[in-house]
């Protein structure tokens, strides 16, 4: 760099020629100060709480050594701020569309509760429509030949027991369902189970409105036993068929560089 | 396990080692007597790492770092549907306080001229006639609760089919079922409030519903409606669920559920 001290004005910047037109940025290199040494670099006061910070920081180091807790790093990346951001700007989004709603399309409200005069129609809200679809699932509910062709429980029972089942089989699938595998062609039966799940829910809602349907009851109860099978077997026989060319691509992209446990 | 100090930890040693002027000295001093209780220095690394990555670029997405599908942001809508419905539920929470300003919980013969109209219902057709904004601000609350209910069912799907509830994450599956229960329970017990026709039929399938219950089902009945025919006591009950019980319940679940996805991170979609 000897040649460049009689040129003063360049050996300021490193020598070289200054871009205004934003074309000369370029990533930080091995010379560019890192954020750690530029602060190493101030004087007085600000010196001091950095190296009294140091300290402290170490003191925590050693602590942390001593003990026993281990960091374990998980497969994930962070809430913040990749996820926020995005979320809140798509969130907001949906808020306006809530008011937007809320403006255009007030509720209705029925006449007052009188008990004398029961309603032709008797609905909970949409969201609990598949609850109250499998309550009417009394004509699966067995009769045993030992009890002389009765019920081993009310229709009813049976119905709330039908509820259970479906809640305690949904919360026990991370326990059945292992591995690192995500995407729904790398798991095809799982992806069926799912939409055999989505599709229940669909037909079992549908059952539990019959009496607003076109349908013929004893139809739609067929069907609402027997699409989801059919929408389960078409997702699996398809993820299948997809699932070689789409391994594929995954195995060369994505595994290579983050290969599974 | 008891930990000593290190001998490098002995900071006043240091500061008589450093050879200070006054004012070092007794800057150096409220420093560390501050530091020795607060521990200013953790949450001076935060604002310092803020300070530093302002200027700085966001660091790669998953996608952008492993060069995945780019089309990748067409998902995005379904991964803020955990956000959405914390805000609609923010939303409906805000609305319903405001809501239960006007709105009286009792089953006996209203004031208004309806025939056979309780307090209850008077007071929500006061509400949407008479109040300014009163129909605008129960529709908020219904279709904040309607928004919060399915943005909730979605997010489970997309958690399901990714396959965002493996390994390290089955605690917060569990609760996530517990969570989008109470909100069922939630949205039920509003329904309730009105005490329309809807409401009242559906409080007698609700009776029905927990008294098929095996063994315990008078219980559960008598504990949640008051009784087993409809009246003041359901209505009382399912006020105190909706504006008590289960708003401090379902808010320290979904603190738990959203802390617990802050810890473990959003599950790599690939």
């Amino acid at each position: 760099m000897t040649d460049t001290d009689s040129d003063s004005e360049a050996a300021t910047d490193g020598g070289e020629e200054v871009r205004a037109d934003g074309t000369g940025i370029v990533a930080p290199d091995d010379e560019t100060p890192t954020w750690r040494e530029r602060k190493e670099r101030s004087q007085g006061l600000s010196r001091l709480t950095y190296e009294y910070f140091e300290r402290a920081r170490r003191e925590d180091q050693d602590l942390r050594e001593e003990s026993t807790y281990v960091e374990r790093d998980v497969l994930a990346f962070p809430t913040w701020p990749h996820e926020l951001i995005r979320n809140l700007s798509i969130t907001f989004f949906f808020v306006g569309m809530i008011i937007f709603l809320s403006a255009t399309l007030p509720p209705h409200i029925a006449a007052p509760a009188d008990p004398s005069t029961t309603p032709a129609i008797i609905l909970p809200d949409w969201y609990l429509y598949w609850s109250f679809g499998l309550l009417k699932l009394g004509p699966l509910n067995p009769e045993i030949a030992l009890l002389g062709g009765q019920k081993l429980m009310k229709d009813a029972t049976y119905g709330v027991i039908a509820n259970i089942v479906v809640v305690g089989f949904i919360s026990i699938v991370p326990f059945l369902n292992k591995g690192a595998a995500r995407r729904p062609v790398e798991q095809p039966f799982w992806a069926a189970v799912g939409v055999f799940g989505v599709t229940f829910a669909a037909t079992i809602s549908a059952l539990a409105v019959k009496n607003l349907l076109p349908i013929d009851p004893h139809l739609l109860f067929d069907l609402a036993l027997l699409l989801p099978f059919v929408t389960g077997f078409v997702t699996y026989a398809l993820l299948k068929t997809m699932r070689e060319g789409y391994m594929f691509s995954l195995n060369r992209r994505y595994y290579r560089l983050r290969p599974p446990k | 396990m008891s930990l000593e100090p290190a001998d490098e930890s002995d900071h006043e040693g240091w500061m008589e080692r450093k050879d200070l002027t006054p004012i070092e000295k007794g800057y150096l001093t409220v420093l560390v007597w501050l530091d020795r209780r607060l521990r200013i220095v953790d949450y001076l690394e935060i604002l310092e790492n803020l300070y530093y990555k302002v200027n700085l670029q966001m660091p790669k997405s998953h996608t952008e770092q492993y060069n995945l599908d780019n089309k990748f942001w067409y998902w995005y809508p379904l991964y803020a549907l955990g956000s959405l419905s914390t805000i609609a539920y923010v939303v409906a929470a805000i609305s319903g306080a405001l809501l239960g300003f006007y709105y009286a919980p009792a089953a006996a013969e209203g004031a208004c001229d309806i025939e056979s109209a309780t307090v209850a219902y008077c007071s929500i057709t006061a509400l949407m006639t008479d109040i300014n904004f009163g129909f605008f601000l129960r529709s908020l609350h219904r279709w904040s609760a309607q928004v919060m209910t399915a943005a909730v069912f979605l997010h489970m799907l997309r958690v399901y089919f990714t396959g965002a509830y493996k390994e390290p994450r089955e605690l917060n599956w569990i609760l996530g079922i517990v969570l989008i229960s109470l909100t069922m329970v939630f949205g039920y017990t509003g329904y309730l409030l009105p005490w329309d026709q809807l409401a009242f039929w559906a409080g007698q399938i609700g009776v029905q519903m927990s008294l098929s219950i095996p063994l315990a089902g008078e219980w559960v009945a008598q504990l949640i409606f008051g009784g087993f025919t409809l009246g003041q006591a359901t209505l009382m009950r399912m006020y105190i669920l909706h504006v008590f019980f289960l708003p401090f319940v379902v808010t320290t679940l979904i603190a738990i559920h959203i802390g617990i996805v802050w810890m473990q991170g959003i599950a790599e979609p690939h």
